[in-house]
């Protein structure tokens, strides 16, 4: 996958982040919003790994659609109003069970784990436990630094 | 109601048990075994019962956890129904093992002899957490059972809530992980852990619709939920099969599309229909399991669905029946909420007014103590005061083990000197242990606060669970010692006549005894075809299809078996080899009334032929004399 579609995949993210947790919104909603994406997730990701073949799927990939919908999921966490941290965490340790047990997974095959990034998403996991009220300016550090831990680790 | 339910369990479960002893007397030859992958029917129902035990720690922890609000009756049904599945789903990992009495050797703990267990197997790890689990959801359960007698308990449900949490994640990750680690292709996928977990949740959620139609009424909530989780399986199916090129169409039927029926109002308020509902997502996510762990079925070379797996799956259908609807019974008094509920009543509804009460009543508190309740600051919760040092010490505790096990298992006396212990291979064992020991640490809490009770009811209560808890103790520390001193500290040479050595070689002495064998001894129908046949069926999933172990054992299994080389069976002796396949040894099964003495000798023959065969390709030539000898003597043992 070319980094301009791994980045692509990171706006995409963003963008469904954003239709989500809107106020009266219904659970069917937000439920099949999240399950559409990653349905979209899993055609995105095959369509974008250059292969077409399946079975010269990169493995690394193979866990690809669920890191999408767990980026979303963290950046959708901006817009609630209520239990934000409470939230913020669970989504960001959701993401780094992906990232951890994929990893052990593709251990097992010869694959080294991604530890720089599982490091990097427990230390902000651990860290947004001490955030008190989240202001814009949080909200904003916090997006970016997913965004970084998409884009370079 | 409950009556006719248990007669029908139990209409399933005695011919069921037939099925489990035949099983257990026959091992894995006896039910269907996959040919590709070397897992049945046992490994099936497993993985099927152990997704369904999610739904008492989902809907009962993370609800609550979470502040999602979910009734007494409602709650106590679905944690019952993870206690019934777990001891259903623990008989058929014991089964797979083919050598059930030595089943303490998933524990990652030093035997007699130094044996570790191989904490790089997802097979330890799976023990540990099922185990750990089991417990604290016993726990849990038996807090939540008396949090009505004795209020005091109320205050450690949500503190033991949390820490279930990852727990009940975990265990169907780690039961993910005994697919994605292996070289199976179509169990490849770093995207098991999740897809598990959801197809885990989507059955424990139907499992819980069903129940609580015999209950009479419904959570709209959990139907509601039941309908989602099947929208996200359909990605899930989707992806396995971008990646795979696999699909399995009858669990898409059944737990894709059928569900959506809900949909139509006709279905969903009428209590037929939503038994059609959740046995459809039950029977979907079944075939879903029975396919993934046997990709070959549908194929030629698969072995058909018998008598015996049918039974199977009867004794855990019906078992559970009997079970459930038993304990039910028993506990009704216990369980029932404010009010007894039939009908359509939707169980959000009748949460909100048990909540009510509860929630004025700590609004009224909180606000005498002046505290803003719209905002709590970090750290400062009631739950993290109560769970901080007992996690505090869990943590350390996983810590400690995990450096003396990664410091004992390449210098333990075992067959792992080899292997290598990375991060990565303790890391599933981390939580399990500091879940447990912090759950110890709640339990003594608990214990101390009801001695300190002015109530004498309660110091009477704490001292039962006291004698309770050390007689369990006890117990336990009796039992691992046993296994710790007995069968596994007998060392092989002692179970094992081996061969004087340069007397006689081996192969000799044994083609001169299978020439003077009278012919008469040996079936006539039985060729080297069929020889291969039994090895394939009887030796195969442990010993490899070429001899060489099976591959999968080293990383997904404990014990590893032996490596059936030239120089190890030429050490042993042929007839030794006899020996032991009739009497077994410490990690190999008995097959004494199992197989034939003839069987036997051409299954020996056919080790030492496949050896040969090993021995000319790794080391040319020095081993092409004792293969031909070989040869000829399987060549003259089956005509």
């Amino acid at each position: 996958m070319t980094p301009l579609v791994n980045a692509l995949a990171c706006l995409v993210a963003l963008g469904v982040a954003s239709l989500l947790w809107k106020p009266k919104s219904s659970f069917y909603r937000n439920a099949a919003l999240l399950a559409g994406f990653l349905l979209f997730a899993c055609l995105y990701t095959y369509l974008g790994s250059e292969t077409f073949d399946l079975k010269y799927l990169e493995p690394q990939l193979e866990h690809y659609p669920l890191r999408m919908l767990m980026l979303c999921l963290c950046l959708s966490t901006t817009s609630l109003t209520l239990y934000r941290r409470r939230y913020l965490v669970l989504a960001q340790g959701l993401w780094c069970w992906v990232e951890l047990f994929g990893g052990i997974a593709l251990y097992y095959r010869g694959i080294d784990v991604a530890w720089v990034r599982i490091a990097a998403l427990a230390g902000i996991t651990l860290g947004s436990t001490f955030l008190s009220r989240i202001s814009k300016e949080m909200e904003f550090c916090l997006m970016v630094f997913w965004i970084a831990i998409w884009v370079f680790f | 109601m409950f009556r006719y339910l248990m007669l029908a369990g139990l209409a399933l479960f005695l011919p069921g048990l037939y099925a489990l002893g035949y099983s257990v007397y026959q091992g894995p030859s006896a039910w269907m075994v996959d040919s590709q992958t070397f897992w049945g029917t046992p490994i099936s129902l497993f993985v099927f019962w152990i997704g369904l035990a999610h739904a008492g720690t989902l809907l009962s922890a993370i609800f609550l956890a979470l502040g999602i609000k979910l009734d007494r009756r409602t709650a106590l049904i679905a944690e019952l129904s993870t206690l019934v599945c777990l001891v259903f789903a623990a008989i058929f990992p014991l089964m797979h093992l083919g050598v059930v009495k030595n089943f303490y050797m998933v524990v990652p703990l030093l035997d007699a002899r130094g044996g570790m267990a191989n904490v790089c197997s997802p097979l330890v790890w799976d023990f540990c957490c099922i185990a750990v689990y089991a417990l604290l959801s016993l726990f849990f359960f038996a807090i939540h059972l008396k949090s009505r007698e004795i209020p005091l308990l109320e205050k450690y449900r949500k503190p033991m809530a949390w820490l279930l949490f990852p727990l009940v994640l975990w265990v169907h990750t780690i039961v993910s992980l005994d697919f994605a680690t292996t070289f199976v292709p179509q169990w490849r996928g770093a995207f098991f852990p999740l897809y598990f977990i959801a197809g885990a949740i989507l059955s424990g959620l139907a499992l819980v619709n069903l129940l609580l139609c015999t209950e009479g009424y419904r959570v709209r909530l959990l139907e509601r939920l039941m309908l989602v989780g099947s929208w996200f399986m359909i990605g899930f199916w989707l992806w396995e099969f971008l990646t795979k090129g696999t699909f399995c169409t009858s669990a898409f039927i059944f737990a894709g599309v059928l569900p959506q029926l809900r949909i139509v109002s006709f279905v969903r308020e009428h209590r037929t229909g939503r038994i059609f509902l959740s046995l459809s997502v039950l029977l979907g996510l079944f075939l879903e399991r029975y396919f993934l762990v046997s990709p070959t079925q549908g194929s030629s070379s698969a072995a058909p669905f018998g008598w015996v797996d049918m039974g199977l799956v009867a004794l855990s259908v019906g078992g559970f029946m009997l079970l459930f609807f038993g304990a039910r019974r028993k506990l009704s008094l216990s369980m029932e909420s404010e009010g007894t509920y039939f009908g359509e009543v939707d169980g959000s509804d009748m949460a909100m007014v048990e909540e009510a009460a509860r929630e004025a009543e700590a609004l009224s508190r909180e606000k005498k103590r002046g505290i803003d309740l719209s905002y709590i600051q970090p750290w400062s919760s009631d739950e993290y005061k109560v769970l901080h040092l007992p996690l505090l010490v869990g943590f350390a505790a996983a810590l400690v083990f995990s450096l003396w096990v990664s410091a004992q298992l390449p210098f333990a006396a075992s067959p792992y000197e080899n292997i290598e212990v990375a991060f990565a291979n303790i890391v599933p064992l981390f939580y399990p242990i500091a879940a447990l020991i912090a759950a110890g640490e709640l339990l003594l809490a608990i214990l101390h606060h009801l001695r300190q009770s002015p109530d004498s009811a309660h110091v009477t209560f704490a001292r039962r669970i006291s004698t309770i808890f050390a007689a369990i103790l006890v117990v336990f520390a009796a039992v691992a010692g046993t296994f710790y001193a007995g069968g596994a500290s007998r060392a092989s040479a002692e179970s094992v006549e081996a061969s004087p050595l340069n007397v006689e070689n081996p192969i000799e002495k044994y083609i001169r005894e299978m020439s003077n064998e009278s012919a008469e001894s040996l079936p006539a129908t039985m060729d080297s075809a069929e020889i291969k046949l039994l090895w394939n069926a009887r030796c195969a999933k442990c010993h490899g299809v070429d001899g060489r172990f099976n591959e999968k054992f080293v990383r997904e299994y404990y014990p590893v078996p032996q490596k059936l080389d030239a120089a190890r069976i030429d050490s042993l002796g042929l007839d030794s080899l006899e020996k032991v396949v009739l009497d077994g040894r410490v990690n190999m099964s008995a097959f004494r009334g199992r197989l034939t003495e003839a069987e036997i000798r051409g299954l020996v023959a056919y080790m030492r032929h496949m050896a040969g065969d090993l021995s000319s390709s790794s080391a040319g030539d020095s081993a092409a004399v004792d293969s031909s000898a070989v040869d000829s003597a399987a060549a003259g043992e089956a005509p």
